[in-house]
């Protein structure tokens, strides 16, 4: 599993502090079944995942990771999914999701946080457990190593 | 899963990520020949522009130059609308030195904050982005420690974090005021897109990038309170097919602040804005007068906005002559 990260310049001023308000506003009020595990890295979160109940993904934990460029919230932070990811017809066997809010639709109004509860719709919305069809390919062509943000994705339809 | 099946076809083409790198070595090379906003240049390298051009537009860029008398361009990357807006809206209070209209506009931006804190946005997700735009409200004025003049606000408008900072605090302003009047905003919004009001927010005005329409001038005209003229460069001949007036429309807003010509005036160009600047009065004198067109009335395609401030042009000036 590949957790390469692309080659990151440290964070703006204007980022890091942003960042720190996200994570005080995390540690008052976190996004329901998510937990930040702490440590003194602010430009690279790892963030459990726990499927909501009554879900195909209910009971299961997984992780996120996410890490934030030099001009964040202005470019979108890079978020895969670490160790085993989710079964699940957008979310590739190498962590990489097909989210349009991770790229294209990326605003800089949105938050970790916001990322969280809409990655957890994608989850909680699927009605099987299944790979998209063109994940062989697709990973085969990631081995380099090379981030989710440098593929054009093609956006699935939102229902799943 | 079986990572190592045989490559097939798809190995001869590029890779994803080297189609981007292309795409970014292009914008790159675009950002290169222009600047988020240009130097200030007579009206005469239009003319230039379209010297081997469509007749319509000759004829029409040729009238244009009655009325105005120069051009800043601003870069096509799909802000060209906000970064008009915030550079010909810091010139003008630079020129007018006009403390009260700042003191005015700080007033519109504390209710959209108010806005948007109603609609469930966190105060630290906008207030970077309003406290830069506020910065440079203050920097037009004179006699302060960090007063600029014109070539210092060029050189700010063309930093990249400050202009993406302020041009995302506009999006900010835009999509809090489309949202807190949904009702107004809905029937237009329903005629360019299948999207709600909010799913409109969220992907055509939030993310940088997104070009602006009518329903985002307006929005942002009525947010701030600053009136705007948009000058529409196309092809569209009047009734008579013969027309080659140039038409403009002016957004004034719902409080309506009563102004001949708005302090800010961009040119439309099917999918582009730039900077345009109105001749001085004296310049003017000679040359027939427009008359100011309500902006009240949105409409919803280039093409009605055209058509129906030719009648009202064709209007005014017949009461005029």
């Amino acid at each position: 599993m590949s957790t390469s990260t692309p080659p990151q310049k440290t964070l703006s001023r204007i980022a890091a502090n942003r960042l720190q308000k996200e994570l005080s506003e995390w540690q008052i009020n976190p996004p329901a079944g998510f937990r930040h595990r702490v440590t003194d890295n602010l430009q690279r979160w790892i963030i459990e995942v726990n499927g909501a109940p009554g879900t195909l993904y209910s009971s299961e934990q997984y992780q996120l990771q996410v890490d934030f460029p030099e001009n964040y919230p202005m470019e979108a932070p890079q978020v895969i999914f670490i160790q085993q990811p989710p079964c699940h017809p957008h979310i590739y066997s190498n962590g990489h999701i097909c989210l349009d809010i991770l790229y294209d639709s990326w605003s800089p109004a949105m938050t970790v946080s916001s990322i969280c509860i809409s990655i957890l719709s994608m989850l909680s919305s699927a009605t099987q457990k299944a790979r998209p069809p063109d994940n062989d390919r697709y990973v085969r062509n990631c081995r380099n190593g090379r981030s989710p943000k440098e593929t054009r994705w093609w956006f699935h339809d939102d229902k799943v | 899963m079986n990572s190592e099946a045989g490559g097939g076809s798809e190995e001869d083409r590029p890779r994803d990520d080297e189609i981007l790198a292309f795409h970014h070595a292009i914008r790159a090379a675009d950002a290169e020949k222009l600047e988020f906003v240009g130097d200030k240049e007579p009206l005469s390298v239009l003319a230039m522009e379209y010297e081997a051009g469509n007749p319509v537009f000759r004829a029409k860029v040729e009238n244009l130059s009655q009325t105005y008398s120069a051009i800043r361009r601003a870069r096509g990357d799909g802000n060209c609308f906000f970064r008009s807006f915030m550079f010909s809206y810091l010139e003008h209070i630079l020129e007018t030195k006009d403390e009260a209209e700042v003191r005015r506009v700080e007033k519109n931006i504390e209710q959209s904050k108010k806005a948007l804190i109603d609609l469930g946005y966190q105060e630290f997700t906008f207030e970077d982005f309003l406290s830069i735009f506020v910065e440079q409200l203050e920097s037009v004025l004179p006699g302060r420690e960090t007063s600029v003049d014109i070539d210092l606000l060029v050189e700010k408008c063309r930093d990249r974090y400050i202009s993406d900072y302020v041009v995302m605090f506009f999006r900010f302003v835009t999509s809090a005021e489309i949202r807190r009047r949904a009702e107004f905003f809905e029937p237009f919004i329903l005629g360019l897109s299948n999207m709600s009001v909010q799913q409109f927010c969220k992907a055509s005005v939030e993310p940088m990038g997104e070009e602006s329409d009518h329903v985002h001038i307006t929005a942002l005209s009525d947010a701030l309170g600053v009136p705007i003229r948009v000058v529409y460069l196309d092809r569209s001949v009047g009734a008579d097919g013969k027309n080659t007036d140039v038409n403009h429309h002016d957004f004034v807003p719902t409080e309506g602040s009563n102004v001949d010509i708005p302090p800010v005036v961009l040119l439309y160009r099917p999918g582009h804005y730039d900077i345009l600047y109105t001749r001085t009065d004296e310049d003017l004198s000679h040359v027939g007068r427009h008359d100011k067109v309500t902006g009240r009335q949105l409409v919803k395609e280039d093409g009605n906005a055209a058509a129906q401030n030719v009648e009202e042009l064709n209007y005014v000036q017949a009461e005029a002559t």
